[in-house]
């Protein structure tokens, strides 16, 4: 191996295992935001709850794609180079990010999916894109994703205050503490059963594109590894500007419909991936939330957020699909091209992260606002860091 | 037309047994709890046994449901 695919490759890892980690950072608001919301988990030990069950659940799964976009890429026709992989991988990074700063889900497949179908337009051409595929796997599952888990969400929220409706608040509120906690750590764990593998599926194959692994062999397990490590610390981090939009932007949460949401989300998530129809985690987490705030009567549902999410969803496959292409292109120019490529996406990570820190949201606060806003609207007196 | 049909077809399975699980299982955690609720021993020391008993079971049936999500979510089982 020479030396130019060497540090080809080492930047690839680092960047999958970079997308890992924003993908379970942005991902434990799916899980965990109805528990902190309603105060059935402390913010701190949900996520570490999550992070836990995200490094199981990679561990228990480790059966990866034989293919990189699920068929979104003719990968027969375009074989899918390191370069494509890592421009894909950057344009979803940064998208990732800066729907973090501004606090909206979106899924991190779809980001990915974007990004390398941008890179492998300017890399191979059109041709190389299925675009019926982008069709049934991205667009169509955006906007039914929400519909099923929604719905489910709003039979079971109603059901729930039918049958609860002669007891006291306080049994309502502690009863589903318990099943809000036990139905959030499926989801968690769903998550890392499927979001990990995506990532040891992309060094995988890239490891054997380049010869160092025999071609169909399973990931090794220093692969499985840190990409279980990975995912697990980026969900432990939490990325508290989403928890906040998904448990208190969205509607006012009780234990109850917490419970109805979370277990509507891992219903629609194990039966729609049994039943072959692909839904996205975050948009199923998101649809049950609205569903449980329509379901309770007396609650209302903020339709401004919930548009911006929609927006945000359908936005996120040509957004990242942008920023993948263009970073393909410099990719193109040659190594210098890849190395500046990398350098310019950490600067971009760098300035996100330094915009976010105007109005931080963490463990503390999480709770105690609704929106996230980049600039505090006032300058508060003893902002600590 | 027919790939459209076809995808049509698998939402509406989808809708419908995820709406009909996700039911299911809010019933049995409400109706245990309610049931929990009222078989505490009242003030004439009467117990409802017949309502604890149908607590116990409707939990039983809660866990047998998350047995078998962990069942479907772990590929070394099947």
């Amino acid at each position: 191996m020479d030396i130019v695919t060497l540090v080809v490759v080492g930047l690839v890892i680092i960047t999958a295992l970079t997308f890992d980690f924003t993908n379970g950072f942005h991902d434990t608001a799916n899980a965990m935001a109805t528990s902190i919301a309603t105060g059935a988990l402390k913010p701190k030990t949900a996520v570490l709850a999550a992070g836990t069950l995200n490094l199981v659940g990679a561990f228990l799964s480790t059966e990866v794609a034989n293919t990189i976009s699920g068929g979104i890429i003719n990968e027969q026709q375009v074989s899918i180079s390191p370069e494509f992989i890592l421009a894909g991988l950057l344009g979803a990074i940064i998208w990732n990010l800066l729907t973090w700063l501004v606090g909206l889900p979106s899924s991190s497949s779809h980001a990915l999916f974007g990004g390398l179908v941008g890179a492998v337009i300017i890399g191979a051409g059109v041709e190389g894109v299925n675009f019926a595929a982008v069709l049934t796997k991205v667009l169509i599952p955006a906007l039914v994703s929400p519909v099923v888990a929604g719905l489910a969400a709003f039979c079971a929220t109603r059901l729930i205050y039918l049958i609860v409706r002669k007891m006291k608040d306080g049994e309502i509120e502690s009863g589903f503490r318990h099943g809000q906690t036990v139905t959030a750590c499926l989801v968690a764990l769903s998550h890392g059963t499927n979001d990990a593998q995506k990532t040891m599926g992309i060094i995988t194959l890239c490891l054997i594109a380049v010869g160092a692994q025999p071609s169909g062999s399973d990931p090794q397990l220093w692969v499985v590894a840190v990409c279980g490590l990975a995912i697990a610390v980026g969900t432990y981090m939490g990325g508290w500007r989403v928890i906040r939009t998904l448990g208190k932007g969205l509607t006012e949460i009780n234990t109850p419909q917490g419970f109805a949401a979370e277990a509507s989300s891992a219903t629609t998530i194990l039966v729609s991936s049994h039943l072959g129809f692909a839904l996205s985690t975050t948009q199923v987490c998101s649809g049950s939330i609205i569903g449980s705030g329509l379901g309770k009567k007396g609650s209302e549902v903020n339709w401004s957020v919930a548009g911006r999410m929609l927006v945000a969803w359908l936005v996120t496959f040509p957004a990242a699909g942008i920023i993948g292409a263009a970073a393909c292109a410099l990719t193109k120019t040659g190594i210098g091209g890849v190395i500046g490529v990398v350098l310019i996406a950490i600067v971009l990570a760098f300035v996100i992260f330094r915009l976010s820190r105007r109005n931080p949201v963490n463990s503390m606060n999480v709770n105690d606002q609704s929106d996230v806003k980049i600039n505090a609207e006032t300058a508060a007196p003893a902002q600590a860091a | 037309m027919e790939l459209f049909m076809q995808e049509a077809s698998s939402f509406v399975t989808v809708l419908v047994v995820a709406i009909c699980i996700a039911s299911a299982i809010s019933i049995l955690y409400a109706t245990g709890l309610r049931l929990w609720a009222g078989s505490a021993v009242d003030a004439e020391g009467n117990a409802h046994l017949m309502a604890r008993l149908g607590s116990v079971v409707c939990f039983a049936a809660c866990v047998a449901i998350v047995l078998f999500a962990l069942w479907l979510m772990i590929p070394v089982f099947h």
